[in-house]
């Protein structure tokens, strides 16, 4: 019962919060793709991206289920791209069990900077400061075999 | 048993999207053991291309029309459906929906070319000299690999044989595979340069 009522506060605290975001993808070996929430006292107040240039990242937004009218934009698509998502994958929403299609949104390392991505929903939503690094240098090799 | 299960990952032989719902794989001949772009998992060879063959599976749809994009396209590009590695790195290549919704993406990298080795079709690796018969004819390809590693993509290699008059170097229609063929009585070597790396090896003609 204390466990259930605790539930209910939590969604009732998240439907009317910010959007959470959350990776759904791992960054290949020896790249970067790490998401950093910026905690408040409420939640996450905004999130830092630090991703390997030429690497892609996989985030939901959530916001007591998945996040409707989602919109996203880049504030510098040279830096960082970013583009809407088709993740079939059903999550739940609210407390009746019903199900809908998460709302995801894909992340690309452009160009070596930062920049700002701006993920909205409804008249709600949360910014990723992004930091686009450059891989590390690989050493050309070349060699003549016989 | 346990070998049963050993066996099931290897069944699914082909690179799995970092989102999970898309599949890339090589296009190769079923008959056709040596084909390099049966080695989705393996690096791209620079200067080579990938034929990728692309499923998705994702329950109650087929698989759509899908678009192909590179997001360093300074290390892999692009072009007619194909990627062509162009420069060490890795670079995401993007799966998306003709409305620009992305399905899936995988991670695929790209290495210089160290060593370049030699098969038959049916797999089986040329160690040394080869000896034909006048009018005899052996296919071959060239197996690309950077130290250990073997890379897959297929290669617009240079041929060249040192006497023409003993073996002929033929296109078989594909872009790496090349038909030999015993002409005369001789030795020749046949040599093969792809970017900075090359390779030869010894061809005996006899009556």
């Amino acid at each position: 019962m204390k466990a259930a009522l605790l539930a209910l506060l939590a969604i009732l605290a998240l439907a009317g919060c910010l959007p959470t975001l959350a990776a759904q993808s791992a960054a290949p070996p020896s790249r970067s793709a790490r998401l950093d929430s910026i905690d408040g006292f409420w939640g996450p107040k905004g999130y830092r991206l630090e991703l390997s240039q030429g690497v892609a990242i996989a985030l939901t937004c959530n916001r007591g289920g998945p996040c409707t009218k989602l919109r996203v934009t880049a504030d510098d698509p040279s830096i960082a791209e970013v583009r809407q998502a088709s993740l079939s994958r059903l999550e739940v929403v609210g407390l009746h069990g019903n199900q809908q299609q998460a709302s995801a949104l894909v992340v690309i390392g452009k160009a070596p900077g930062s920049t700002k991505i701006r993920v909205r929903t409804g008249d709600v939503g949360q910014d990723i400061h992004v930091t686009i690094v450059a891989p590390p240098i690989t050493n050309p090799q070349t060699a003549v075999t016989r | 048993m346990r070998i049963l299960l050993f066996l099931v990952p290897l069944a699914g032989c082909g690179a799995g999207g970092a989102m999970r719902q898309a599949t890339i794989v090589g296009q190769c001949a079923a008959d056709d053991a040596a084909c390099s772009r049966r080695h989705p998992m393996a690096p791209l060879a620079i200067g080579t291309r990938f034929h990728p063959d692309i499923s998705t599976e994702i329950a109650g749809t087929t698989t759509p029309t899908l678009i192909l994009d590179s997001a360093d396209p300074h290390v892999l590009a692009i072009e007619d459906g194909a990627l062509l590695a162009k420069h060490p790195g890795a670079s995401a290549v993007m799966i998306s929906t003709d409305n620009g919704s992305v399905i899936d993406f995988i991670h695929v990298w790209v290495a210089p070319i160290t060593k370049i080795t030699f098969a038959r079709r049916d797999g089986d690796r040329i160690e040394s000299a080869i000896g034909l018969t006048v009018g005899e004819d052996v296919t071959l390809v060239p197996t690309l690999w950077n130290g250990a590693q073997r890379l897959a993509g297929s290669s617009d290699a240079t041929w060249t044989v040192d006497a023409e008059g003993a073996l002929a170097v033929l296109r078989d229609g594909s872009a790496d595979r090349r038909r030999l063929r015993a002409r005369a009585p001789g030795k020749a070597t046949v040599t093969v340069a792809l970017g900075d790396a090359k390779a030869s090896f010894d061809v005996e003609v006899v009556p």
